[in-house]
């Protein structure tokens, strides 16, 4: 098999068809011509097929950052360079074992970035745009089904799991809310009221 | 603006005539990279400073065809254009 051939394989999954033509098949091209004209030296073809990987993998790793535009360009070496003493100033102060989750969810983050650069999704946008954008919880569009039920014990877990000491708090705040909650239901259905949200909006079901 | 790395492939591209990719890097002196000379060379094809096309292989010749590249007029238009200015900001940086 071609050196090279799974590498054209998996390039793929992570650009898109300019990039692959103009950028990736070009280096792999080069990798193969190196190892054809290598010959039957063992050595010579094996430190050529390390210098070729070498150059995918690390086209494979600033590729995320680069663009066609030149600013973004520049900074990439930069960011490689960044990354990389990150993560040995990560192990060294926190662990391996947190560098190599950091390293894993940045290697996440990067396929999810180029994956949604090849397949563009639509920004939501939500239907009642009078809400201004804030950075809290009260502002946050959440149904009133099990969706919006999974969003709040998931968030409140979370922060539980971040700040133990404030468990108790968390607690006794979720069952506070619990009864508020109660209590204004019950007086919405008193004054039989449907429009539970004072806001023009439809009533939220629990399921 | 003409960047470093870019004006060193278009100075090569002029002078020594097309060339691939890797003898861009071998020439370079160690300023351009294999990982990263295609990205550069992608962004001066689509400037409109480069053109490439892809190499006829020899007959019995396997792998992938090689892409050879070489300076489109706007490109050495662009080079003569940045000598040029950097040879008046010179003179004029001058004490």
């Amino acid at each position: 098999m071609m050196p090279g051939t799974w590498l054209l394989k998996i390039a793929p999954l992570v650009f898109n068809e300019r990039f692959i033509e103009i950028v990736v098949r070009p280096t792999i091209a080069d990798l193969q011509s190196e190892v054809a004209a290598a010959g039957s030296n063992r050595t010579k073809r094996f430190r050529v097929r390390c210098r070729g990987y070498a150059a995918f993998w690390t086209l494979m790793f600033v590729a995320p950052f680069a663009s066609w535009s030149e600013e973004r360009a520049n900074v990439a070496s930069g960011l490689a360079t960044g990354s990389v003493v990150v993560t040995l100033l990560t192990v060294v102060t926190l662990g391996r074992w947190t560098a190599l989750v950091a390293v894993g969810a940045t290697l996440v983050a990067l396929l999810l970035h180029s994956w949604y650069e090849r397949h563009p999704s639509e920004i939501a946008v939500p239907p009642d745009a009078w809400r201004s954008p804030q950075i809290n919880f009260s502002s946050t569009d959440i149904a009133g089904n099990i969706g919006g039920l999974i969003f709040v014990v998931g968030s409140v877990l979370i922060v539980s799991l971040a700040l133990p000491s404030i468990f108790l708090f968390l607690l006794a705040g979720g069952i506070a809310a619990c009864f508020v909650a109660w209590g204004l239901a019950a007086w919405h259905t008193r004054a039989q009221r449907a429009d539970w949200t004072c806001a023009g909006r439809p009533p939220r079901l629990l399921l | 603006m003409l960047p470093g790395k870019e004006r060193l492939i278009l100075e090569l591209l002029v002078s020594e005539g097309p060339m691939f990719g890797l003898q861009l890097v071998d020439r370079s002196g160690g300023a351009l990279k294999r990982g990263t000379v295609y990205v550069t060379l992608g962004r001066m094809e689509s400037k409109g400073f480069i053109e490439s096309e892809q190499d006829t292989p020899d007959p019995g010749a396997i792998g992938l065809p090689r892409r050879i590249y070489r300076p489109t007029a706007l490109g050495e238009r662009m080079l003569r254009a940045w000598a040029t200015f950097t040879r008046e900001v010179a003179w004029e940086v001058k004490p």
